[in-house]
């Protein structure tokens, strides 16, 4: 018998029992709806991680030079003791880096983790938990903040501590009707006041969470407000990313000529781009896939079984027509092919049902919560190969009961 | 009539099944010979092995001891697909309960053996149109099994039979479901299938209907008990 006319044989008796073979599929569409779903959504955040949450940590195009690594990861306690000895980051070493790379779009300053939290209230208004920061003017040049109102940060401000601020967009929305109008205010942050300098442009948010919600101050105002941090970065802004490798090399060295470093003795400091983050990331969801296709096997052959169930009470409830067939002149092998393309093509079927489920699951959680989704070819094609395989793996025995038919037998069967 | 004649030749054709503890000796060395264009009937009551004789000559099953020689191929002993490829190409089979795929439609039901020839969909279905309108069933091809009566049903099954054009066409109690009219009918098919030039080779225990063969084989206990041929009228 021709392929063809096996298939089509085949898509004819599953829509005749188009209630019994979803049934049959329940469990190969939910494990491959499920497969596809999470991949979807972990490669959607990977893409996020990426793209979004590096470069508004960090900085495009940018690199840091801190005293702790931004990858947390796993630190054993001597690591950790180790981290703890190195020198904090002087304002002076920024001056280094800075003739160390003559071509950097923006070298600053900025007090680091963990940032305070402070209610900031101008006349009646109060808004609570505004994450306050101190930088100096280029900070805003490596953020890409672009000025909604007012003016950005000079250098000026913060060599005489000036007492200005500069307002996350969603502080100034709470505190202010009217935003031109904000500029010049005098507004109480931590009981400090301040005047408003100037208002950032929105930025958004990053998985959920808002990116505006923040106080800018001048560096040297924060240090007198705070103490200085034990966490202090410096960030560099290369114009091109190609360039940011080879900044960090020069970098490197003019930090270590900073710190009378010794060749042999290791750095007291870390080099970092959002690289750090992205590969902690990535290492916790590897975790995430190695557990996923465990899971998604047992229910494919969970799935497998059912679908093998099926078609053996098929084959029972088709005696007579394979008795039939086989009186016509078909062949052990027809009889075979035949119900293994209606087993594959079952199987298949689930996988489809199984991705547009998956699909449909993914484009939910990203509509209904921050996660991102991304549907990746390499998960559909799995899914419809996995499909595929469990349709021939788990029609074999069913089809081959049914070639093995006495078709006298056959013929003489009674429901 | 001539040996070159001989369509079936069977000698010494014996079948043996075991059930249980127990043999059952369903046929007990059985020798005859059908020539080409012969209309003969077998006869005999339950259990005289004429359903068994039926399933061996038409290659549904192999004989214990013995020799089965069709259309001059030396039958018993081949293989699972050889016996295959003769039912599909020799034989044409009319059952009592027809015997059709419920859910397929009269054309669809007649192309099936040419299906498992390899015939191309477009010659399939002009084949299969022709052997029912061969059948009087020009108008009613696209009908389904359980949308015809008990006569359309038979004549679906031996338009079915005669599509590959088979040397025999082989019937078992054809019009055993059917009712006097009805049996009349098919009878008449039959005829005028043999008026044709087909061989028929039809397993009946109803006389009047084995009346209408030229050649009457009686079996009783496996064995075959006369074998008469009726001169032409």
């Amino acid at each position: 018998m021709p392929l063809l006319e096996g298939l089509r044989l085949a898509l004819r008796e599953i829509a005749n029992h188009k209630l019994r073979s979803f049934f049959t599929l329940l469990g190969i569409i939910v494990s491959v709806a499920f497969l596809v779903a999470v991949v979807a959504i972990i490669q959607g955040m990977n893409a996020y991680v990426r793209e979004n949450l590096a470069g508004a940590i960090v900085g495009r195009n940018a690199f840091q030079i801190r005293r702790i690594p931004i990858s947390v990861g796993l630190i054993d306690d001597e690591e950790w003791r180790e981290l703890q000895r190195r020198p904090v980051i002087r304002p002076e070493e920024a001056d280094y880096v800075s003739r160390a790379i003559p071509d950097a779009e923006a070298i600053a300053l900025q007090s680091g983790w963990p940032t305070p939290m402070a209610d900031v209230s101008w006349r009646n208004r109060t808004v609570g938990d505004v994450l306050v920061v101190g930088v100096t003017a280029p900070y805003q040049v490596v953020q890409d903040y672009e000025t909604a109102a007012g003016e950005p940060l000079t250098e000026i401000d913060v060599r005489e501590r000036r007492r200005v601020a500069i307002l996350g967009f969603d502080v100034a929305d709470k505190l202010f009707d009217n935003f031109d109008a904000a500029i010049g205010r005098r507004i109480r942050v931590r009981g400090f006041q301040v005047a408003v300098k100037g208002i950032v442009e929105k930025k958004g948010t990053v998985l959920g969470q808002s990116m505006d919600g923040f106080v800018m101050l001048p560096l040297t105002l924060f240090e007198a407000m705070y103490g200085r941090r034990q966490t202090t970065v410096i960030s560099v802004k290369m114009p091109e990313a190609a360039q940011v490798a080879d900044a960090m090399l020069r970098a490197e060295e003019a930090m270590r000529i900073a710190r009378q470093l010794r060749p042999g003795q290791a750095n007291d400091f870390t080099v970092d781009t959002a690289e750090g983050l992205i590969t902690f990331w990535q290492n916790l969801t590897r975790i995430i896939f190695t557990v996923v296709p465990a899971v998604v096997a047992i229910g494919i052959v969970v799935g497998g079984i059912v679908i093998m169930n099926i078609m053996l009470m098929s084959v029972h409830e088709r005696t007579r027509e394979i008795g039939i067939r086989k009186s016509v002149g078909a062949r052990r092998t027809d009889i075979q092919q035949q119900f293994l393309a209606e087993s594959v093509a079952l199987a298949t079927l689930g996988g489809l049902l199984g991705i547009v489920a998956g699909w449909a699951l993914a484009q939910l959680v990203a509509v209904v919560s921050p996660l991102p989704a991304r549907i990746t070819w390499w998960s559909v094609s799995v899914a419809l190969g996995l499909g595929a395989s469990i349709g021939l793996i788990f029609g074999v025995y069913p089809a081959s009961r049914a070639a093995r038919l006495d078709p006298i037998a056959a013929l003489r069967f009674e429901q | 009539m001539t040996r070159d004649g001989s369509l079936i030749r069977v000698s010494g054709l014996t079948r043996e099944y075991r059930m249980g503890a127990e043999t059952v000796h369903a046929l007990r060395g059985v020798d005859m010979e059908i020539y080409r264009n012969e209309y003969v009937a077998i006869m005999g009551p339950s259990g005289s092995g004429k359903s068994t004789l039926m399933n061996i000559i038409g290659c549904l099953d192999t004989c214990t001891v013995g020799e089965y020689w069709l259309n001059g191929v030396e039958v018993s002993g081949v293989g699972d697909d050889e016996l295959a490829r003769i039912r599909n190409q020799e034989i044409g089979f009319v059952f009592q309960t027809f015997n059709l795929l419920p859910r397929a439609t009269a054309l669809h039901n007649v192309e099936l053996p040419l299906i498992y020839a390899g015939v191309s969909a477009k010659i399939r279905r002009r084949c299969a149109a022709q052997a029912l309108e061969r059948v009087g069933l020009a108008d009613r091809m696209q009908h389904r099994p359980n949308e015809l009566s008990g006569g359309q049903r038979q004549r679906v099954a031996i338009a079915r039979g005669l599509v590959n054009e088979p040397s025999i066409l082989l019937a078992d109690e054809p019009t055993g479901n059917l009712d006097s009219t009805t049996s009349a009918e098919i009878m008449g098919v039959f005829d005028g299938l043999h008026q044709q030039g087909q061989t028929v080779v039809m397993v009946t225990h109803e006389r009047d209907i084995a009346a209408r063969a030229r050649r009457v084989i009686t079996l009783l206990d496996g064995r075959v008990h006369s074998d008469t041929v009726r001169e032409a009228a």
